[in-house]
């Protein structure tokens, strides 16, 4: 056997010479100090103790209330844990190291010295036992397994119903009104059974705060911040009085700041119109509240990208190039109008006018197909995509594909930019631009140039494919 | 005394803690006579479980409901219980797997079986979506898989027995071949789970479902396209007049 440390080998020899045995002692010793001492610093012992000086890392936007659990329960155990730093959520989670952390891309994450955990109520209690006997897990095995029991119910019986209501309506996942009847049905029941118990106890389990009040908080938040109003959670005054107790534990506030109950439902979302980004602050806009509110809620379910308000910018670089004899509002004009001979009238006009120097013609090809499996899901992404270009309007013009009858189904496009690069500031802005592999089309190459009109023309089938669907961004 | 667990012995959530039982050697009673539906809407059994869910443990200090919190509870009778892992990280890990079970792979599962079994409304929409987590959610775990033979450690750990009968729902309900087969190394993992003495015994053989329970009938309210042009004008005429 050998000691890491010091490089000693330690062999148990055979004595019958008394000064042998005394050696052979000291041997045992030296080695029992060693063992020992690497048996301290094994990570993998059972005592468990305080983390180490280094802060564990955990891997999620600015506020997600599943990284609030692992925050506060941090908070009560004495153990550092901080925010990566630069997450930006649905780019950062899609890179090859964060799924090799977690294979299914989800936030958030821990990384540990041991190894990186996945699931934000495994995170939180691995962080609370990382101090020993943590009054966060109880004093006994049945409070362990009330505290157990509460967990669960807050996940599935309140978390679940809630965001089955919430994400819908906040433009996460798409509105089926019988799914929100249900969800609420469902909800109302949970609450119901929470408030009969909360009325006999302050807290959920034993007569202090343990983890299973801190992870059924963090799941009330979403609700109380965002849909529930007063005259829904009057109906449960034992699940509002312990909401408002537990949100105002200094614990707590240091992680959520101050709780503000909704002041109104979010509305069923339209399915047609894009967001108005340039807008002022209508209280009825459902998507401008989540833009303004500086905690937003993540989902960890169907669609993880997020709206952002793009910024007017005051002069854009592009305006001071030199002139170009093509002008990009006749073509959309040409492009909206022709509506027969599409090919002969619009496709030929867009040659006619088109011109290398002023402008530039690009290919892109979303990186991730193989999350395309469900038809809206990728529809609603392509269009997400075109309204964070907004911003560009004035110097675009796009087509993009969802192309194939079945998932997965492949995403491309093809852009038309002012000037002979992608612009910078669409670059900076637009974070989708980093999802796509972006190729200049080479127009002297006769394949490419006939690329580009099939594109514009929505030829079908496309590249041996059927369209699903095609939008255009004019 | 031994613990009394309420469900009926087939209830998936009921099995969790009866093969954790097994493993542990705790004895574990099943509620004799107990009537889903019926016996759990009783005064006496809201008391315990406000919620009036299955399945419910009772327990010298109380009773206890949740069923992986149940199978825990179970496990942690057993001082130093291998199905909890022998340090922090694998206790870490066990969890992690435990909440990707529930969250990820029994909310799809279930989505997609009750529907088609006739316990709740049918959506294609639905559906479509929960196959879709369903699949991306095999996929991570089928990855992970690939090079593990349990879930953590080298040995069946906790999350391997919710993991399991969470899959076991599917399997036997709306998982056929056909769709299984994209996901060899979960198909290896479940059938030397269930497989496994301490498995068997509670689950009994196992058999993969052939194919996906047909759509139910749509609700009287729509046979618009069966009907004649003549039908359906008499009846615009007849609501204008209501």
């Amino acid at each position: 056997m050998e000691s890491e440390e010091g490089g000693m080998t330690v062999r148990v020899r055979e004595s019958r010479d008394s000064v042998r045995s005394v050696a052979m002692l000291f041997d045992m010793v030296f080695f029992l100090l060693c063992f020992g001492f690497l048996w301290r610093i094994d990570l993998g012992s059972k005592r468990s103790r305080v983390a180490d000086s280094m802060a564990l890392v955990l891997h999620a936007g600015n506020g997600n209330k599943n990284a609030f659990k692992t925050l506060i329960t941090a908070e009560y155990s004495g153990v550092q844990v901080e925010l990566a730093k630069n997450f930006v959520m649905g780019v950062t989670n899609k890179s090859p190291e964060f799924l090799k952390m977690n294979p299914i891309g989800k936030v958030p994450v821990l990384e540990t010295p041991d190894g990186p955990i996945f699931e934000s109520n495994a995170i939180a209690r691995y962080v609370a036992r990382l101090k020993a006997d943590n009054p966060l897990y109880g004093n006994s095995l049945i409070d362990y397994g009330h505290i157990e029991q509460w967990i669960d119910f807050a996940s599935m019986e309140i978390d679940a119903n809630i965001g089955r209501w919430a994400y819908p309506r906040l433009g996460y996942m798409p509105y089926i009104a019988v799914g929100e009847e249900a969800a609420i049905s469902s909800l109302k029941r949970a609450l119901g059974a929470l408030s009969i118990h909360l009325a006999s106890n302050t807290f959920l389990v034993g007569h202090s705060v343990t983890l299973a009040d801190i992870i059924m908080t963090c799941n009330l938040y979403i609700g109380f911040s965002w849909i529930f109003l007063k005259t829904f959670t009057s109906e449960f005054p034992h699940v509002e009085r312990y909401f408002w107790t537990m949100v105002n534990q200094p614990n707590f506030r240091k992680v959520l700041g101050e709780v503000k109950q909704a002041e109104s439902v979010p509305p069923v979302p339209s399915q047609k119109k894009p967001a108005q980004a340039k807008e002022p602050a209508k209280p009825k806009e459902a998507k401008k509240e989540t833009k303004q509110e500086p905690a937003k809620p993540k989902v960890e379910q169907v669609i993880e990208e997020e709206e952002e308000a793009p910024k007017p910018k005051a002069k854009n670089p592009l305006d001071l190039l030199p002139p170009s004899k093509m002008i990009l509002d006749d073509w959309k004009r040409l492009y909206s109008n022709t509506k027969t001979n599409f090919r002969e009238v619009a496709i030929k006009g867009f040659w006619d006018m088109y011109d290398p120097e002023g402008y530039s013609l690009w290919f892109c090809d979303y990186k991730y197909n193989d999350e395309n499996t469900v038809s809206f899901v990728t529809m609603n992404k392509v269009g997400g995509f075109l309204q964070r270009m907004d911003l560009a309007r004035k110097y675009a013009f796009g087509k993009m594909l969802v192309i194939g009858s079945e998932p997965p189904f492949k995403v491309k496009g093809l852009w038309l930019f002012r000037g002979t690069e992608i612009p910078k500031f669409v670059l900076d802005e637009v974070y989708d631009m980093e999802l796509y592999e972006w190729t200049k089309a080479d127009i002297s190459d006769e394949a490419q140039k006939e690329r580009v009109s099939a594109m514009i023309e929505d030829q079908e089938p496309f590249e041996g494919e059927a369209l699903l669907d095609a939008k255009c961004f004019k | 005394m031994a613990l009394v667990l309420h469900a009926t012995r087939t209830n998936k959530n009921a099995i969790k803690a009866l093969v954790a039982a097994e493993y542990s050697g705790v004895r574990i009673e099943v509620s004799k006579n107990f009537q889903m539906g019926v016996s759990n809407k009783t005064p006496e059994f809201i008391k315990m479980n406000p919620l009036g869910k299955v399945p419910l443990l009772e327990t010298h200090d109380g009773p206890i409901f949740e069923s992986n919190a149940i199978a825990r509870y179970v496990t942690r009778l057993k001082a130093d219980n291998p199905l909890y892992g022998s340090s922090l990280i694998e206790f870490g890990f066990i969890e992690q797997w435990i909440d990707f079970a529930t969250m990820e792979i029994d909310t799809w599962i279930a989505e997609w079986f009750y529907p088609r079994h006739g316990f709740k409304p049918y959506y294609a929409v639905a559906e479509e979506g929960a196959v879709s987590c369903l699949k991306r959610a095999l996929g991570a775990l089928n990855t992970h898989l690939a090079a593990n033979t349990y879930l953590v450690g080298h040995s069946v750990t906790l999350a391997d027995i919710i993991m399991t009968c969470n899959l076991y729902l599917g399997f036997i309900g709306v998982m056929t071949k056909s769709f299984t087969a994209e996901f060899p190394h979960v198909e290896r993992y479940f059938w030397t789970m269930v497989n496994q003495p301490n498995f068997h015994k509670v689950l009994g053989d196992v058999k993969q479902v052939d194919s996906l329970p047909p759509l139910p009938p749509l609700p009287k309210q729509e046979p618009v396209k069966l009907k004649k042009e003549e039908e359906q004008v008499a009846e615009k005429v007849m609501e204008r007049e209501r």
